[in-house]
Formats: structure tokens, sequence, C-alpha cells
């Protein structure tokens, strides 16, 4: 990495980390984006609190939607499971069918208003780029690599854990990336139905056409997909690397 | 030693190994050859049980390999594909200690047997034992898939066209090799090609397949003089027979007494190295010297045709 490329990522995260710790400090830069002296800085609640509960429902969801994807890629790839791979490949794709919208109005009436159906939401969304990379991933296993690691004498738990996983690790990664991008931007509509979120500070500006607070809002959501974006892009990178593949052929 | 006894092998409509029995000593090289789809491999995969058979049975060292749990099986059978089938994301030393590692072999144990083998393959361990398999050439990448395969020391090797992948020049160096090793190791090998130049070199007996049967297993020199079948003969090659028959026998064979004038002949060297060289530099014959260098004897082209067409 360029010492470029280090300054400005750095750059990126001290400015998100002082923006939302301190947000007063660029009342400046904001104040002209409003009129009638409305407030140029969000005001109806701390900023780094919505941040970080923002944060904390797309890593559960993310979470979530891996540990379904990534065991369900795994098991319609066995012998056994292979049956199910039309099945499953319907459903994961009716999650990303359904818009996230669709799905909050169906889901608030079941289980009320709050961070379940925004994560609900979320969860669908995310499961269909992780389970298609953890298909991608696996299937991509030279056979020569498997005949040899099934020749000395590895079981199929063997095979998975020491050699499939870990060769298809970097294809995996590059779908919770992907993921985790389009949960990060998602889940502002949660705020719709009430889920704290970042989501809030642009449903205030557009309520009280504020446009500094709208623009607050979509700041702090970019800077954290970039910075996120980034760091998973990072550590794709160095697992692809100890496997001698070149970057782009995982991007 | 190996006892395969009546192994046939089904897929679907078509015979793919048909009763085939042979039976290979301890520390034999037994090379099987064939036309590609003459079922080789399948016979070579039915001895580790990749595939199970569905006749017969393999004995090793006298036991029934069906009662032996597979992977138990397998971890005392070395394993060598065409392609060698390294794993890309584990280092060399990681790579060799496969095998070991599934044992529980503890760390010490391991890393000492890592670093014996890189030896043996002439891979300086300082080098070598942590790179992975993309950064080595060809030649490397399988002379660490032998490694692996012999890390926990196997009384049995199967090679599935170990050296497919490596060009002429690296090829013949790498045979050497393997036979240097397994004469040091005393390993029992069964190998699987379809050169017959390598069947030859290696082979201490040679396996040939045709149409899913076991035609001939003999002796190399008694597949060039008895051929069982017109197959066998096609196979060998008729015009190629007094050539590779002279280099199954050694100058010792065929040496007279006496001295002659030039740079001696090592007696180790085969006839058709000595006939080469009598050819090349102009000579009716050369003097032939032990591995110490003293001299002990001469090598004439006419020791060498009579003794050519004795054999056949």
């Amino acid at each position: 990495m360029s010492a470029r490329a280090v300054i400005l990522r750095v750059a990126a995260l001290l400015l998100l980390v002082a923006f939302v710790t301190a947000p007063q400090l660029f009342a400046f830069a904001f104040a002209p984006l409003t009129a009638n002296d409305a407030p140029a800085i969000y005001n109806q609640g701390s900023l780094l609190a919505l941040t970080l509960s923002h944060v904390r429902i797309v890593v559960l969801a993310t979470l979530a939607s891996t540990v379904l994807a990534v065991t369900l890629g795994i098991f319609v790839t066995r012998p056994g499971g292979r049956e199910f791979l039309p099945l499953s490949r319907s459903l994961v794709n009716i999650g990303q069918t359904f818009p996230p919208i669709a799905v909050l109005a169906i889901a608030v009436p079941l289980v009320g208003f709050g961070e379940k159906p925004t994560f609900i939401a979320l969860f669908l969304y995310g499961l269909l780029p992780i389970f298609e990379n953890t298909l991608a991933g696996l299937t991509d296993v030279s056979p020569r690599t498997l005949e040899a690691a099934r020749g000395m004498g590895m079981n199929a738990r063997q095979r998975l854990w020491q050699v499939e996983l870990p060769l298809a690790l970097p294809v995996i990664l590059a779908g919770i990336r992907l993921s985790v991008i389009i949960s990060l931007g998602t889940a502002t509509i949660g705020s719709t139905v009430a889920a704290k979120g970042l989501g809030e500070v642009i449903i205030a500006g557009l309520q009280s056409n504020n446009v500094a607070f709208i623009l607050q809002g979509g700041l702090v959501v970019a800077l954290l997909a970039v910075l996120i974006h980034d760091g998973l892009g990072l550590a794709e990178r160095a697992t692809a690397r100890r496997l001698g593949r070149p970057v782009d052929e995982i991007a | 030693m190996i006892e395969i006894e009546h192994l046939s092998k089904r897929f679907g409509e078509s015979i793919v190994v048909d009763d085939v029995s042979f039976t290979v000593g301890e520390g034999e090289i037994a090379v099987v050859v064939g036309t590609s789809g003459a079922g080789k491999s399948t016979l070579l995969r039915m001895i580790n049980r990749l595939v199970v058979p569905d006749a017969g049975r393999v004995l090793i060292d006298g036991q029934d390999t069906a009662t032996i749990p597979e992977d138990e099986l397998r971890h005392r059978i070395g394993y060598v594909i065409q392609g060698y089938g390294l794993f890309p994301h584990r280092t060399v030393a990681e790579n060799i200690a496969t095998v070991p590692r599934l044992l529980g072999w503890d760390r010490r144990r391991i890393a000492a047997r890592v670093e014996e083998l890189l030896d043996l393959f002439q891979l300086d361990p300082g080098e070598f034992a942590q790179k992975f398999p993309h950064q080595l050439s060809g030649g490397q990448q399988q002379r660490v898939g032998v490694a692996r395969a012999l890390a926990a020391k196997p009384a049995l090797l199967l090679m599935d066209e170990p050296f497919g992948a490596l060009d002429p020049v690296i090829r013949g160096k790498a045979q050497d090799d393997l036979l240097a090793i397994q004469r040091r190791l005393g390993t029992t090998i069964v190998l699987v090609t379809h050169d017959m130049n390598e069947a030859f070199h290696l082979g201490s007996r040679i396996a040939v397949m045709d149409q899913a049967r076991l035609v001939q297993y003999a002796k190399p020199a008694d597949l060039l003089t008895h051929p069982a079948e017109a197959f066998v003969e096609q196979l060998v090659g008729t015009a190629e027979r007094p050539f590779r028959l002279l280099s199954l026998a050694s100058v010792q064979d065929a040496m007279e007494p006496g001295s002659a004038e030039g740079d001696p002949i090592t007696v180790s060297a085969t006839l058709r190295e000595a006939l080469a060289q009598l050819i090349w530099r102009g000579r009716s014959a050369l003097p032939v010297a032990d591995a110490a260098g003293a001299p002990i004897g001469r090598i004439s082209v006419d020791g060498i045709l009579k003794h050519g067409r004795s054999l056949a």
C-alpha cells in the first residue's frame, strides 16, 4: 500500500471519529445549508450513539447472514446436500428480490417496531452475495487438490476445514464485504420503523427540510462504508496473497 | 509385499478393470503401462481404496485392505498424482507435514522429519521450507509432492503419472532421483505411466494393461524377449527392442579382460550408453573403470553386439 493511500485512509478515519464525537466543531461547514435559523448540526440525539447502533445492527445482521449462507453453501456442496442446491438458490434469491422496505412492512405487524424488523430485512437482503460467493469459492477448489487430500487420508471434515474453507476464504470474504456495504446503506430505512440508526438524522432532515441534517447522516454512512469496504478488502487481499493469486482475480 | 487378487471394477456398463492379479515384492517398483483408458489409474486407486473394487481384494503384507479403515489405510500409503495436488495455502513445510499432522506426531518430530525430507530431495530447508507451492518450479513442486507422500514413512508408494507434468530434461533427472531415493529407503512403489521409456527405466517389473485386462506382468527383459501378445510387442516397439535390451544390461555383462585406449566408461553404465559412447567417439573398444576409477577391463563394439544377439 502506498504512503498516500495510508494517509488518505487515516484521514478518513480521523474525520469520521472527530465528526461523530464532536459534531459541533463542524457547524461552520453546515451552517450555510440551513435556512430560518434552523440548527446546523443534528440536535435530537447523540450522533455517536446513533452511529454505534447503526454499525451494531449491520454487524449483527451480517453475522447472522454469514452463518446461515456459509452453512447453506457448505451443505449444498456436500454429496448429501447437492440436490438441495436449486431450492437453496431460490430461497436466497427471494431474500434478495424482496425490497427491504416491503420486508419492513410485513415484519412490523409480526414482530413490532424497533430493531427486529430492520434486522430481519438486512439479514434476508445480505444472504445472497455471501451464499453465491461461498458456492463459487468451494466449487472452485481444484479437483486435484481434493484428490490429493483424500489420497492422504483426510476425512470429509478435515478436507472441509483444512483445505476447502481456507482456499475459499478470500471469495467468501468478498461476499461478506459486499453484504456489509449493502446493509450499511439499507439500514438507514430502518429508522422508518423506529430502529436506532443514522437514518434518523436523514429522516429528521427530510421532515424539517434541513439539508444539513440529510447531508450529515449521508456523510457518516458513506465514510463508514468506504472505511469498512477498505478494511475488509485488505483482509481479502492478505488471504489471497497467501494463496498466490493475483488480487484482481477475486475482486 | 502387496498382492492384488482378481480386482474388477465397472463404471455403469463399461468394465474398467477386469480380473487383474499380480504381486509386487518388497522394495520392488512395479510400473503399470498401457494406452489411456486401459484402467491403469483405476487399478492404482483401488489399492488405496479411493475407488472401491467390485470384486477381488488387495493384501498389504498379508492384510486385506478392506479390513483397515480407509483413512488409516491411506495414512500408510504414499500417494502422488500428476500435477501433485499440493495445497496452495500451505507452505512447503506444512505440505510435507500433512500426514504426520493427521497422525498427531508432536511438533519437534514433524519439524525434524520435514527437514530430513527436504535434505533428501536436495531442497535447502532454509530457502524452501517457508515458500508456497506457487513460488516453486515444476521440478521443485514434483519433489515436494513425493516428499509429502513419503513423510510418514509409508512402506508403499502409489504414483500416478508423477513425471507427466515435467519437461523431458527435468523428467530424466527426477526419475534418477526417485530411483536413488527408492534404493535408499527400500520403499515398494506402484507407478502408472504411459511412457514406455519411463517404464523400462524405473520398473523392476512391468504390468501391461489393455482394455481393462492385465496382458502381461513380467521383468522388463522378459517383456522384450517373450511378449505375451501382439499388443505388448506393439507397445514396446519392435524396432526399439534391441536398444531397450541393451539399456537393461550393464557394462559388467559384456566386459572383456584386457585394456584399451581412451577415457574409461564406468562399470555401472548401461550397454546402450556404452555403445553410444563407442559410436560417438569412433572407437572399437574403450577401457572400463570401477566406481573408484581404477581400470578393470575393456568393452568393445563386437562384445556388445555379441551380447545383444545372445539376449534376443
